[in-house]
């Protein structure tokens, strides 16, 4: 390729995949400049993508409650009387229709541990506290990011309490915990 | 049922990328050496049994059936099996069942991971995107969006382990990481064979408290591949074939807040008991003679042995202390390196290590022969903290 047909390839493959042009010089000029052999494995950007609207079926109360009222339920079976939080339909264990109950967003940490290295989508955060929480008046543990300025604060045992973030979307994430004595 | 034979197997080394392959080019060098080992040609296959796990890894929705074409397998029949980090234990029970329940009488059983294609152009690095590819794996409305990775999963377990029994120690775990490099200097297909000191393993820079560089496994690109017969088939076509005579699996809940118990890992303790049990071993420190197990971080090597049984529960980092899981111990174990050796090819890597112990019961596994092994126990795990857990025992005869 001649330099012209690289910038055009280059401005291609950063419009397509949303890879910085800088990037793409640095893995691929060498290739475009036709220094490579040709019998060389060939190495080409791609990406796989879906867009989704997805629904929370029965559990759309769950984080309707969190988004608009920053209220965390659980849901408690009738019969065991077992509550869980993520919050369930039916009861896995005897298979009855749930009842929806509040919950303080209080808890104690079960396990947990620190992140110093992360997926791409959460690098930036490291280090990073995940958690299992079981909520007061819960039977199961939660999974749960932890925002804590101190990770070598945090113990099997911790208490914590859920914070609400101000802007909400909907998901699990629009709360984190927070210790507290 | 009819009793199961190993009559061939092949593997490639286990690479970092294999650049100059695809995945199901990859699949074709495996498939091949299972099949010359055997003296066996595509057309005497009648079945295959593919592990391969992530699809977003290979870039190939329902990648099974590209490799099945690329082998020349089109018009038989094949299934794929992707049981996380257990996909190569899960497929081998599936081909197992195949032959055993008399369907078939010659099975390929192969499993195959590209994962490095994967690439962050960002951080110049393939490794935040492959476990962005593994997050998925993770529950999506729970458990994804809190940024958890496989290796934090697992860390969560042996908090609650140490927790609750004191062990394993950061010692402990850096001595399993030690043997396990230097076993896979003894292995020309390994990764990472390292001579290395309990200290560089504890100066290693943290990964995902507990666990430390040395402590995790290495993604790795590779493909292994056994062909299994019935007992007819198999006396027929092999000078040595290595009996499968135990079976084993069970699952766990996948949402680990569901488990009673977070500082052990159920679906092994009850895989491992059903594969004893069917293989008539009562007691495996005694009874087995290698095994390998599923060492995706040290820490769960360490718990693996109180899960097989090898000792009581809590004790497990005694038996790296005492060296009885050391070369030349009473209970050698991961003599290929493990999967912190050799590297974690997610659907090869079960039947890599199946392919190690069938190996070492040949007596072929030259520098790091078992003298006179008899009997070896493969144990795959995968999924969140352990969903699954396939355990295999194998045998040779005499
Ligand atoms: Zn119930």
């Amino acid at each position: 390729m001649n330099e012209q047909e690289r910038e055009k390839w280059y401005a291609f493959e950063h419009q397509k995949y949303g890879i910085p042009i800088e990037y793409l010089k640095r893995e691929f000029e060498k290739e475009l400049s036709g220094q490579v052999p040709m019998d060389q494995p060939l190495e080409i950007p791609d990406k796989m993508e879906v867009i989704y609207k997805y629904s929370y079926g029965q559990q759309s109360r769950f984080f309707r409650e969190l988004r608009e009222n920053k209220k965390i339920y659980g849901a408690k079976c009738p019969q065991c009387s077992k509550v869980y939080c993520p919050p369930r339909a039916h009861c896995s264990l005897c298979y009855q229709p749930t009842e929806w109950v509040p919950l303080t967003g209080t808890g104690v940490i079960k396990t947990f541990t620190v992140q110093y290295i992360s997926t791409s989508a959460f690098i930036k955060k490291v280090p990073f506290v995940c958690a299992y929480v079981q909520l007061d008046g819960t039977d199961f543990l939660l999974m749960a990011n932890m925002e804590v300025e101190d990770v070598a604060r945090i113990r099997v045992g911790t208490k914590v309490k859920a914070v609400f973030r101000e802007e909400r979307q909907g998901t699990i994430t629009d709360f984190y915990f927070e210790p507290y004595e | 049922m009819r009793k199961v034979g190993i009559v061939g197997m092949g593997t490639t080394k286990f690479k970092a990328r294999w650049v100059d392959k695809t995945y199901y080019e990859l699949a074709f060098d495996a498939a091949r050496m299972a099949m010359e080992d055997a003296g066996l040609s595509r057309l005497d296959i009648d079945c295959a049994v593919y592990g391969i796990y992530n699809d977003l890894f290979q870039r190939q929705y329902q990648p099974d059936a590209f490799v099945h074409d690329y082998l020349g397998l089109g018009l038989k029949p094949m299934v794929r099996v992707n049981s996380g980090g257990a996909t190569g234990g899960a497929a081998l029970r599936i081909g197992y069942a195949e032959v055993a329940s008399g369907l078939y009488d010659i099975c390929l059983v192969l499993g195959v991971e590209k994962c490095a294609d994967c690439y962050n152009y960002e951080f110049q690095s393939a490794t935040p995107e492959v476990l962005r590819a593994i997050l998925y794996t993770a529950d999506m409305t729970y458990d994804n969006p809190a940024g958890r990775t496989a290796a934090s999963g697992f860390a969560l377990a042996v908090i609650a382990h140490r927790e609750k029994y004191g062990n394993p120690t950061d010692e402990q775990m850096a001595k399993v990481s030690v043997k396990n490099h230097f076993n896979a200097t003894k292995n020309p297909i390994a990764q990472s064979p390292k001579v290395l000191t309990v200290e560089e393993v504890l100066n290693s820079k943290k990964i995902v408290e507990p666990f430390r560089f040395y402590d995790n496994c290495l993604y790795t690109e590779g493909s292994s591949a056994v062909i299994l017969a019935s007992e007819e088939v198999a006396r027929k076509i092999s000078p040595k074939p290595v009996w499968i005579t135990g079976v084993g699996a069970s699952t766990d809940y996948v949402i680990p807040g569901n488990r009673p118990n977070i500082h052990t890992f159920e679906s092994s303790r009850l895989a491992a008991q059903k594969a004893y049990g069917m293989a008539g071993l009562t007691h495996p420190l005694e009874d087995l003679d290698l095994a390998e197990l599923h060492d995706a971080f040290t820490g769960t090597e360490i718990m693996a042995y109180e899960d097989c049984f090898f000792c009581e529960e809590g004790q497990g980092g005694r038996l790296i202390d005492e060296g009885v899981v050391m070369a030349g111990g009473k209970l050698p174990v991961n003599l290929s390196g493990g999967l912190i050796g050799c590297g974690h090819a997610v659907g090869a890597t079960g039947i890599m290590q199946t392919y190690e112990v069938a190996l070492q019961l040949r007596g072929e596994a030259g520098e790091r022969q078992v003298e006179n092994a008899r009997r070896g126990l493969v144990q795959s795990i995968g999924g969140t903290l352990c969903t699954w857990t396939v355990c295999l025992v194998l045998e040779r005869e005499g």
